[in-house]
């Protein structure tokens, strides 16, 4: 269940092709895997109606939702219900928490949202003044905000205001005034595509020309179309990197590009490819498993009954390590992914402003286990 | 000084787009009494319309992903096309949704009703036919200005003076055509009494058409000047406006057309003013600001008391 409508559609979008490309990849093989996509919209009603529908038919699991916020609204129904949820983009702190069959592949914003500030001061080790802007409407921004200034006051910066807006917002005019007269060198934002790409655009168009980071919210090229070319120079961390020199991301990358052009995929796909991965790699270990155990040498799971199989299929998905796109991960018993590399990339528009790509860094930041 | 400016440049700009939305709230429930709910997706096709007009190309969602006009006008002329474009929709909105329950003396509440459906499904029929992407209006629109003005030390995007300028000569033209002119003044007879007016040989009918279609050409101006300012976020993206449209026109006083310009401009300069730390409860702020004037004067800030007949 991904958001195809709303502000966060941005982000759903990118998760619906890496879905798609999974189901193409794997869901021939056996057992066999498809994909029943619901669209959870950018709100926490459409999502909870989204994931009710969802569980009164016979899935396995489920991937989603888009957006932490609706995490906490729907991970605490999946849970009790025994239907084991994966997250494939929701960084918020507490999601794992929330239940035994609740996991996610998604890095923590603890783990990923330093990388960028710290990017920043390498950038201009003169920087002092920090200003901050995050959606107080929005669990993830909220929760990666608090990340942000801990990691800012961490680097002996000075915080010098921080702007509260909401994922509805469009228009900044009024708080871009108030943090330009704190003559900042670095800005820092949570927010999602669309509210955070506009007031990217207008704090360039009031004319900041200082550094900006943004968080995993706006880690998509669909940003491209909402700030275009001041969308250059955005330092945004990952978890992904399209040049990673694995077999399976050079397999994900050649998938995406067939179907894409030639662009690189941006992370979104890869996290929704590689939870589609994960629940694929664990349905086959299960399969061989239940076959060894009942000596069947096919269609052991088909005669397991629904709620056991779910059961089966969340205990032993913890227990993997898995080779993915974003790298190798595994788990934790409370369902925390356990991932090893994250990146540090920079914005980099086309002379026309229409597109552009995430450049990563050079110097990637070591892995923080 | 220049704080007290740069507080009433990012009010007044906000002010202006609140009152040229109320000001379509204001013209239909004039001359109907009804609020007309579908005002807000008649906002948002104005911003489509502009994107299309000027030569955007519809995203890879919708039925109709990829498709594009085979011409590019230049903004100045796509903005008021797209204006009369908006209209035409509110001109059979007012057809299909508000006449027929009219010409049936039907309670105003039901035409409330249907409007409110209209909008919903104006908006969907939206989001079917290019999808719920955001679309955004090229930065270069307006590459020959300066993308930003400082005015005594206040700073400014020029597309905001801009979207203050166009509002205020609309709200004039307004003004003037209202009172100065015959058709002007056979709409003020229609909204005090349309049976009357009716009697005195004006075509009340022709009257209502004529508000429906300027407050759908207020809407997509609006709309398309929005959208050159900030992004099109998608399908639902007048819904906020359509809110805050509202509380102008219940501020300003139901009906009444200087005080939709004023409860837009107090609305924004009270929005301007929230500190910082307080910035994600601007819409608390303005509405509780709402509920404070209705608590003195119930009527609105210009409106006038209802009498009722016993």
């Amino acid at each position: 269940m991904v958001a195809l409508t709303g502000n966060a559609s941005l982000i759903g979008q990118d998760q619906r092709i890496g879905l798609e490309l999974a189901e193409s990849e794997f869901g021939g093989s056996t057992p066999a895997l498809s994909v029943r996509l619901e669209d959870g919209g950018s709100d926490e009603q459409t999502a909870t109606t989204a994931f009710r529908r969802l569980l009164q038919q016979p899935v396995v699991a489920l991937i989603g939702p888009s957006l932490s916020q609706q995490a906490f609204a729907v991970n605490p129904i999946a849970d009790p219900a025994g239907v084991p949820v994966l997250g494939a983009s929701n960084t918020a702190i507490g999601i794992p928490q929330i239940g035994p069959f609740v996991s996610r592949i998604s890095a923590p914003v603890s783990k990923v949202a330093p990388l960028s500030i710290q990017a920043a001061k390498r950038l201009n080790p003169k920087l002092e003044r920090v200003a901050v802007f995050f959606a107080q409407d929005d669990a993830y921004s909220t929760s990666e905000t608090k990340i942000f200034q801990k990691s800012i006051q961490g680097l002996g910066l000075k915080l010098v205001t921080v702007q509260r807006t909401s994922t509805a917002d469009i228009d900044f005019q009024k708080p871009i005034a108030d943090t330009l007269q704190t003559r900042p060198d670095l800005i820092v934002i949570s927010a999602l595509p669309n509210d955070g790409g506009n007031l990217v655009r207008q704090l360039r168009e009031m004319g900041y020309a200082g550094l900006i980071a943004a968080g995993n919210g706006m880690n998509s090229p669909n940003i491209y179309s909402v700030c275009q070319r001041y969308c250059d120079g955005l330092l945004i961390a990952q978890a992904y990197s399209p040049e990673a020199k694995t077999a399976v991301n050079r397999r994900f990358v050649q998938l995406y590009q067939k179907q894409r052009g030639g662009t690189a995929p941006p992370q979104f796909t890869a996290q929704a490819y590689a939870a589609m991965q994960v629940i694929h790699e664990a349905l086959t270990r299960l399969d061989r498993q239940e076959s060894l155990r009942s000596q069947s040498r096919n269609q052991a799971l088909a005669t397991m009954a629904l709620p056991e199989l779910r059961r089966a299929l969340n205990t032993i998905l913890l227990q993997g390590t898995y080779d993915t796109p974003l790298g190798e991960i595994r788990f934790t018993p409370e369902g925390e992914v356990i991932q090893k590399d994250f990146y540090v990339a920079r914005v980099k528009m086309d002379a026309k402003g229409k597109t552009g790509r995430f450049a990563l860094l050079p110097n990637p930041s070591p892995a923080t286990p | 000084m220049e704080a007290l400016l740069q507080l009433l440049f990012n009010g007044l700009s906000v002010g202006a787009v609140y009152a040229l939305f109320a000001l379509g709230y204001t013209l239909v429930f004039s001359v109907l009494g009804v609020i007309n709910f579908a005002h807000g997706a008649i906002f948002t096709l104005g911003a489509y319309f502009t994107y299309f007009l000027i030569g955007g190309a519809v995203g890879a969602n919708g039925l109709m992903a990829g498709l594009q006009l085979p011409f590019a006008l230049p903004f100045w002329l796509a903005l008021p096309l797209a204006g009369l474009g908006a209209a035409a929709v509110a001109l059979v909105l007012e057809r299909i949704a508000f006449r027929p329950l009219r010409d049936r003396g039907s309670d105003p509440l039901l035409a409330l009703i249907t409007s409110l459906g209209a909008g919903v499904i104006l908006v969907n029929l939206i989001q079917l036919l290019v999808g719920a992407e955001s679309y955004s209006i090229p930065v270069e629109t307006l590459e020959s200005l300066p993308v930003a003005l400082s005015i005594a030390g206040a700073k400014v995007r020029t597309v905001q003076v801009m979207l203050l300028a166009i509002a205020g000569l609309l709200l004039a033209a307004l003004s003037i055509w209202i009172d100065g002119s015959r058709s002007g003044k056979a709409l003020q007879a229609v909204s005090e009494d349309p049976i009357t007016a009716q009697l005195l040989g004006i075509n009340s009918g022709r009257m209502i058409q004529i508000a429906f279609g300027i407050s759908g050409f207020l809407a997509g101006v609006a709309g398309g000047l929005v959208g050159l300012s900030v992004s099109i976020a998608g399908p639902y993206f007048g819904i906020g406006y359509g809110l805050k449209g509202l509380g102008v026109l219940v501020l300003g006083g139901l009906g009444s057309v200087p005080g939709a310009v004023l409860g837009g401009l107090i609305i924004g300069l009270a929005e301007a003013c929230v500190p910082a730390e307080l910035s994600g409860y601007k819409d608390a702020v303005s509405f509780g600001f709402l509920f404070l004037v209705l608590l003195i004067r119930p009527q609105g800030l210009l409106g006038r008391p209802q009498a009722n007949k016993v």
